[in-house]
């Protein structure tokens, strides 16, 4: 596997199976998603209406970016009153399904994107406030653009998880997505390090139209005056900056990037575990023409097998 | 291999050779033991003059040899923090099975990454100069298996920003 | 983050791994324990290579082609990325270029990069979790020797910076699954599992949490040799349709336990409603419809009067119970009879328990009568035997793990990195 889903391959699965007009059955199901993210799969009323239920941490912060149009957007009349202990609810109804197979489809992977979906006002948010921003530039030469259009918008940050954010800012010709980021292993610091110099180098080195992305391990010029961010001193906190240009931020590729830039911090430590576990099996073949080696170093094992002339073995009794 | 590489192991080779003439020997301070003295250090008669073969700063081998039994050291190349790590994860593998390896030590003698402890039973056991053979054949495989986990490292790194980055392209 | 969010627990069996959530009451994801790597198929039992990766002079990635325009797939030394598990893998490999391993064999684990691999896509790919995030529980078998137990350890902290590891024996998480039924009392870690998946039945007394290990009994009959013997039985009957998967559609719909065969049989003859008639679409899309019969009680008989299967094994299961118990020491006997608990899909025919729990008592009964003869009038005052069903028998041991995964105590008994 080389990339993550942007869905929850469960909640795909469990619609999948209940759609295709498989005998009802009670769900009760929690489970999680990265991130904190809780989801509540369940048939509280009868089994043929599932509702799906999503906690996410850093929900309040997202209403105030737009989340709840946005999931009003993407599940109008699916929408019920959030279950208690969550944060937004969808229901379906097995028995008023869309007629339309691609519809049904459709819907399925609608909900399996809910964690995606909630995440995404932000995004959407700073994409159109580019286009605001770029629209007002545009009637202006650089040099004389009022303050307010060269310094472009607020910055929004999304505590999403406990000890790392994500700050979104949209200025006339670029958005500009900082993830903060913080290892707690030594191991991974080093590997994390390896990794994202590679990241910031494959834009001049082989992918020209890529977001350019920046490290530095002090907070960057954007964040400066932003509450909640400090500059940790020892180095411990990484800013990892992508800078989005407007061919990114087309109405045609925007649901693209934005699914996409959400998995980077998942993604970036999913490979980084995944190399530790290749590391592991070279080591355990190391290991093994290692032991190898040793056994050479044993006289008995020197001594050849010795067979009788039907093909038998035997050893001789000492 | 490279112009120092080959003298040094050859001198590791011949210096491990000398110092592994063990015979039994039991212990003079506690009664019916038989320790391995290079461990015990409590009888100095029995211990003879460790020897650091040095190939350069970051490499070097320290053997302490003694009466029944001798101490290898290995102090392994680490160019850089990956390296480094690697170093440590490496050896933190090999210890974890020490007990298959007979002639691992558990914890490496301080400031070097790994160590090994060679006994005269050992030695009874085994063909002396294959002992030695592994010995030195751990030492080249060892620095080869760094080097590539690392070039491993770099070139997984760059395929995987590549293959996040490339789909805005 | 570790603290308020659900355990991980994870059953990897032989035949299929269990993976889910602790709190819920039936595991999220249940798919077989194989992986499907690129390249052939280990060949045989002892195949050559166990799929480590290739170790050459020269490191297969420098000589990959690089630069923009090469296809970034098609890199080498990315091989250990591509790779399915589960039921993807047996599609993978149905298809060119891959092979199908199962990593574990008689529940222990035998090829830890297989291994390691599975966990990391089960991980990311299906419970979709930072492991940094979660504390997990994973289960061993009975007499699973510590090395294993290392390498697992080794590979959730190490690899996976898992916040929290618990490795819990199988057999102790079904006692533990088991107090959801109403019959049991006292919540006692004291009993007998009878665990029978797909490949082989155990009898595993446990006392205290603590599995007795040198009374273990396995029987060579489980889940497959039903089928088989569903198979065989269709097969002499000259039915339209007698494969495996029909052989295990019938097994799994039909089959249930009878109070005796004789009986059974003549139960059949007298009333015609017994026998069934099963339809099922052939691929291709035939439709064809097999007479489901005697089988439906002689299948699962084969663990009570296994010689009408097998000519090697032949002593019936209650008396193997009945052996395991008597083979354990005498202080811990009268709570293993007490609460022989069933677990695994191979111990869901109806009737299963009631039938095992008839025999065992038979045998214990006529042991009890026969000392009070013995000893000339003295009286004993019997011992109990009960054999507990309960509803979550299906995933037993997941089960277990997912009560214990969600106690206020779990994660204090988790290790941790430095622990």
């Amino acid at each position: 596997m080389l990339h993550l889903d942007y869905h929850n391959v469960l909640i795909q699965s469990i619609l999948t199976e209940r759609f295709s007009g498989a005998p009802p059955v009670n769900i009760d199901q929690v489970v999680s998603d990265f991130d904190g993210v809780i989801f509540h799969i369940s048939t509280p009323e009868t089994k043929s209406k599932i509702l799906v239920s999503i906690q996410v941490k850093c929900y309040d912060e997202l209403v105030t970016y737009g989340a709840q149009q946005v999931l009003e957007r993407e599940y109008g009349q699916y929408i019920v009153e959030p279950e208690s202990g969550y944060n937004f609810s969808v229901q379906v109804d097995l028995d008023n399904l869309p007629a339309e197979k691609e519809a049904r489809v459709e819907l399925i992977h609608k909900v399996a994107l809910m964690k995606r979906n909630a995440m995404a006002a932000p995004f959407e948010n700073a994409f159109d406030e580019f286009h605001t921003l770029q629209e007002e530039a545009s009637k202006f030469t650089s040099e004389e653009a009022p303050q307010g259009i060269k310094e472009g918008g607020k910055v929004m940050a999304i505590h999403y998880r406990e000890e790392e954010a994500i700050y979104i800012k949209a200025s006339h010709d670029r958005v500009t997505v900082i993830f903060s980021t913080i290892f707690r292993e030594e191991t991974d610091r080093v590997f994390g390090k390896v990794f994202i110099q590679e990241f910031v180098d494959a834009r001049r080195r082989a992918i020209q139209n890529a977001p350019q992305v920046l490290f530095r391990t002090d907070p960057p010029l954007e964040l400066q005056g932003v509450p909640g961010v400090k500059d940790s001193g020892n180095g411990e906190i990484g800013y990892v900056t992508f800078v989005i240009f407007p061919r990114h931020l087309s109405k045609q590729r925007r649901e693209e990037v934005i699914s996409h830039i959400q998995t980077f911090r998942d993604y970036f430590h999913y490979h980084i575990k995944a190399s530790k576990a290749y590391i592991h099996s070279r080591m355990r073949r190391r290991t093994a023409d290692f032991l190898q080696v040793l056994r050479r170093a044993r006289p008995e094992n020197e001594e050849k097998e010795r067979k009788t002339a039907s093909g038998r073995t035997f050893k001789q009794g000492s | 291999m490279s112009q120092s590489l080959r003298p040094y192991l050859q001198c590791v080779r011949s210096s491990l050779t000398s110092a592994l003439c063990l015979s039994n020997f039991a212990s003079q301070t506690s009664e019916r033991h038989n320790v391995p003295e290079i461990e015990a250090q409590t009888s100095p008669e029995v211990l003879l003059t460790p020897l650091t073969v040095s190939r350069n700063e970051n490499e070097r081998v320290l053997i302490e040899p003694s009466i029944n039994s001798v101490r290898i050291s290995i102090k392994i190349k680490q160019a850089d923090e990956i390296e480094h790590i690697l170093v440590h994860k490496f050896t933190r593998f090999l210890t974890q099975r020490a007990e298959a390896f007979f002639i691992l030590r558990r914890k490496p003698v301080k400031g070097y990454d790994i160590s090994f402890l060679i006994t005269n039973f050992h030695t009874e056991e085994m063909l002396k100069h294959k002992l030695v053979d592994f010995i030195i054949q751990f030492m080249e495989e060892v620095d080869k298996e760094i080097s590539e986990m690392k070039l491993f490292l770099n070139a997984r790194a760059r395929f995987v920003a590549e293959s996040f980055l490339t789909p805005f392209d | 983050m570790a603290s308020h969010t659900p355990a991980v627990v994870m059953d990897n069996g032989t035949g299929f791994s269990k993976l889910g959530f602790a709190g819920n009451d039936s595991p999220s994801f249940v798919f077989p324990t194989a992986i499907a790597t690129k390249g052939a198929a280990a060949g045989g039992a002892g195949g050559s290579g166990s799929g480590r990766p290739a170790v050459g002079n020269k490191p297969s990635y420098l000589t990959g082609g690089a630069g923009p325009g090469g296809h970034l797939g098609m890199k080498r030394g990315q091989e250990d990325l591509d790779f399915f598990i589960g039921d993807e893998a047996l599609a993978a490999a149905n298809g060119p270029g891959y092979g199908l391993h199962y990593p574990i064999r008689h529940g222990q684990i035998e090829n830890w990069d297989h291994m390691e691999r599975f966990w990391s896509n089960s991980i990311f790919k299906y419970l979709r979790v930072e492991p940094e995030d979660h504390h997990f529980l994973l289960t061993e078998p009975p007499l699973n020797p510590p090395e294993n137990r290392e390498n697992t350890a080794e590979i959730m902290f190490e690899s996976f910076n898992c916040a929290g590891l618990y490795i819990a024996v199988q057999a102790v998480l079904a006692l533990a699954a088991s107090w959801t039924s109403s019959k049991v009392s006292d919540r006692s870690l004291t009993g007998t599992v009878i665990d029978s998946g797909d490949g082989v039945t155990h009898v595993i007394p446990v006392a205290e949490g603590y599995v007795i290990g040198s009374s273990i009994k396995s029987i060579p009959i489980a889940g497959r040799d039903i089928t088989y013997f569903v198979q065989s039985l269709l097969r002499d009957r000259g039915e339209p349709d007698s494969s495996l998967k029909t052989a295990g559609e019938i097994k799994e719909e039909y089959c249930y336990v009878c109070p005796d065969i004789v009986k059974e049989y003549s139960r059949f003859d007298r009333d015609s409603s017994r026998f069934i008639k099963h339809e099922i679409t052939q691929p291709g899309g035939k439709k064809v419809t097999i007479d489901v019969g005697y089988e439906r009680f002689l299948a699962p008989e084969i663990f009570f009067n296994p010689e009408i299967y097998s000519s090697d094994f032949l002593t019936p299961l209650p008396t193997v119970v009945d052996g395991v118990i008597q083979s354990s020491p005498i202080d811990v006997r009268r709570g293993l009879y007490k609460n022989i608990v069933l677990s695994g899909g191979s111990t869901l025919y109806k009737d299963f328990g009631r039938r095992l729990q008839r025999d065992i008592k038979h045998l214990v009964d006529a042991r009890i009568r026969a000392s009070e003869a013995k000893s000339g009038g003295a009286k004993s005052g019997g011992l109990e035997v009960q054999v507990i069903s309960h509803k979550r028998q299906r995933h037993g041991p997941w089960f277990g793990g997912s009560l214990l995964g969600q106690t206020p105590e779990f994660r204090s008994y988790c290790h941790t990195k430095a622990g």
